[in-house]
């Protein structure tokens, strides 16, 4: 099933799905938007705070920095996922891809992917502005961020993936199935807060170290691609075709 | 290799308690045009669904280019070009942006992509829009670029599903004469799910008529009429209505009094316009005039379908 035939066809798709960005300005405000608020706010946070003493902050405040990476990266997917499917229903290209050779898992791997890939993007250029930010305000940007811990990297990079990643899978079903685009959008955050149940009722609990944060990271990216085999065998053309007639 | 495009055998499809598409029987021979006539919401757009394995049938199969849509509908899908009567083109890409994703579909190499996309818009006169958006387009450019995304494959068989619905009368001509072109290269198959009647019986070898999903005639839109017969128009002198009774008249044929001294004469064959003349002059009955009739497509469209529309 995914031998070098869906690789090729994942990547026409994902070709697709890039021209249609490019092409879509409401999409690019959104994401301009999410990266500059994500990136600057911390920025400003930082110069309120500490005037400047980066260096001798301790280790923890800069770790809640990285709350505003995961943001950016739950906002954009969380916009672009559902979006993805329910501009193809709108538009009737939904169908028409459905006539062509195309396999099931091409056309919905191919979403979850773009709107993983755009929400990572957001993510790792908000780390950016937000360098940018701290070097120009306090004069040592790295050491400032997160980045400088290695629990820091992992939830930069590790957190943010694997969340992004859920977030994609999740948006990108809730779009087939949720024909309006505020609802989608809302269903699809509300599944990020679902996440949070194991801790708020005590199942879990948080611990501010590499170990737990990369097995978390892992465990989400484990029930990310579990929902996205759901979603494939759930989502077939006929009960796909069927949504288009409602 | 079958030498059917389509096979249907009593193709049923409900929806609930409603029947879509109800016993459809009928083949459509390779390289042939085939038009599918119906009212909206006859069935035409659910047939088209199950050819291509997008919809299973609720009883009864269909084939498509020998091909079980069910199981082997991936086949299928890559052998016809699909345009269903919502286009759907990509309004933020270009046109030629359009087609370069059905040819990446199609999986044509790069040299083959770029041929193909200039040759498909030369062919439906968009080249020079080629750079613009689909957002901009009116709706009979937007039919013809749908024909040539359609096209770009080259494909075996096209499935056309109201290519000109929803038309201003200068697109419709526009649409029409790329339909001409097309069913006049040979080779391919086209199945036509159309409202122009016109149209359907100039570029048809077969056209079926459907109506609240059930086939209600099938044959050669020039001869559809009375089921297959052709008629003819007689006026007489001295003949009355017993006298005409009486008349031995070939196998299958039938008479209608249509005035005093006028009659129908329903026919099977053109052949037996001689005996029948024949017999009405032994009988002592005076011809004045044999009128051939031809019922238009049109006519029998309406006659069977009622001239509603059933939406």
């Amino acid at each position: 099933m995914w031998g070098a035939e869906m690789m090729t066809d994942l990547a026409i798709m994902l070709w697709k799905e890039m021209t249609e960005f490019l092409g879509n300005r409401r999409f690019i405000r959104v994401f301009a938007l999410a990266v500059l608020a994500m990136g600057v706010l911390p920025a400003l946070t930082f110069a309120h705070h500490s005037s400047g003493a980066v260096v001798g902050q301790p280790p923890i405040f800069a770790l809640f920095r990285v709350i505003y990476v995961l943001f950016a990266t739950v906002i954009v997917v969380a916009q672009t996922a559902p979006d993805l499917v329910l501009h193809e229903r709108v538009g009737h290209t939904l169908e028409y891809l459905l006539t062509t050779r195309l396999p099931d898992a091409a056309i919905f791997g191919a979403k979850i992917l773009a709107a993983f890939v755009v929400g990572y993007l957001a993510a790792l250029l908000a780390m950016a502005v937000q360098l940018i930010a701290a070097s120009l305000i306090g004069g040592s940007g790295w050491h400032w961020m997160f980045l400088a811990l290695p629990l820091g990297r992992v939830a930069a990079f590790g957190v943010t993936a694997s969340l992004g990643l859920y977030v994609a899978v999740i948006g990108t079903f809730v779009g087939v199935r949720v024909g309006e685009q505020r609802a989608a959008y809302m269903i699809t955050l509300f599944s990020v807060g679902l996440l949070l149940i194991p801790f708020l009722v005590g199942w879990l609990s948080i611990s501010l170290t590499t170990v737990w944060a990369s097995r978390a990271a892992m465990v989400v990216s484990a029930v990310a691609l579990i929902l996205a085999g759901l979603g494939m065998r759930l989502f077939r053309r006929e009960m796909l075709i069927l949504y288009l007639q409602e | 290799m079958d030498d059917h495009a389509v096979q249907c055998h009593d193709l049923s499809r409900r929806f609930g308690s409603q029947s879509a598409v109800v016993g459809l029987d009928f083949t459509m021979p390779r390289g042939s045009v085939f038009g599918f006539l119906g009212p909206n919401g006859a069935g035409k757009t659910t047939t088209v669904r199950m050819m291509l394995g997008l919809l299973r049938p609720t009883s009864g199969s269909v084939r498509v280019l020998g091909h079980d849509p069910l199981i082997d509908g991936e086949k299928v899908r890559r052998q016809c070009g699909v345009m269903l009567d919502n286009v759907g083109l990509y309004d933020r890409m270009t046109a030629q942006q359009n087609l370069e994703l059905a040819a990446r579909i199609a999986r044509l190499d790069e040299s083959a992509r770029r041929a193909r996309v200039e040759a498909g818009l030369h062919r439906v006169d968009l080249w020079e829009r080629r750079r613009d958006r689909v957002s901009g387009f009116s709706k009979g450019m937007r039919q013809k670029l749908g024909l040539a995304r359609a096209l770009i494959a080259d494909p075996e068989m096209l499935i056309l599903d109201e290519p000109t619905a929803g038309l201003d009368p200068t697109s419709i001509v526009m649409v029409r004469e790329l339909l001409v072109s097309l069913a006049q290269e040979s080779g391919r198959s086209i199945f036509l799910c159309t409202h122009l009647l016109a149209e359907a019986q100039r570029i048809c070898d077969r056209v079926g008529i459907i109506q609240n999903g059930r086939l209600l005639a099938l044959g050669d839109p020039n001869h559809l009429g009375h089921a297959g017969l052709s008629t003819i128009r007689l006026s007489l002198s001295g003949g009355d209505r017993m006298k005409m009774e009486a008349l031995p008249l070939p196998h299958g044929a039938t008479l209608e009094a249509i005035s005093g001294s006028d009659w129908r004469v329903a026919i099977v064959d053109e052949a037996d316009i001689e005996p029948i003349v024949a017999a009405l002059v032994a009988a002592g009955i005076g011809v004045r005039a044999v009128v051939p009739e031809h019922v238009s497509l049109e006519e029998e469209y309406l006659r069977l379908v009622g001239g509603g529309n059933d939406d």
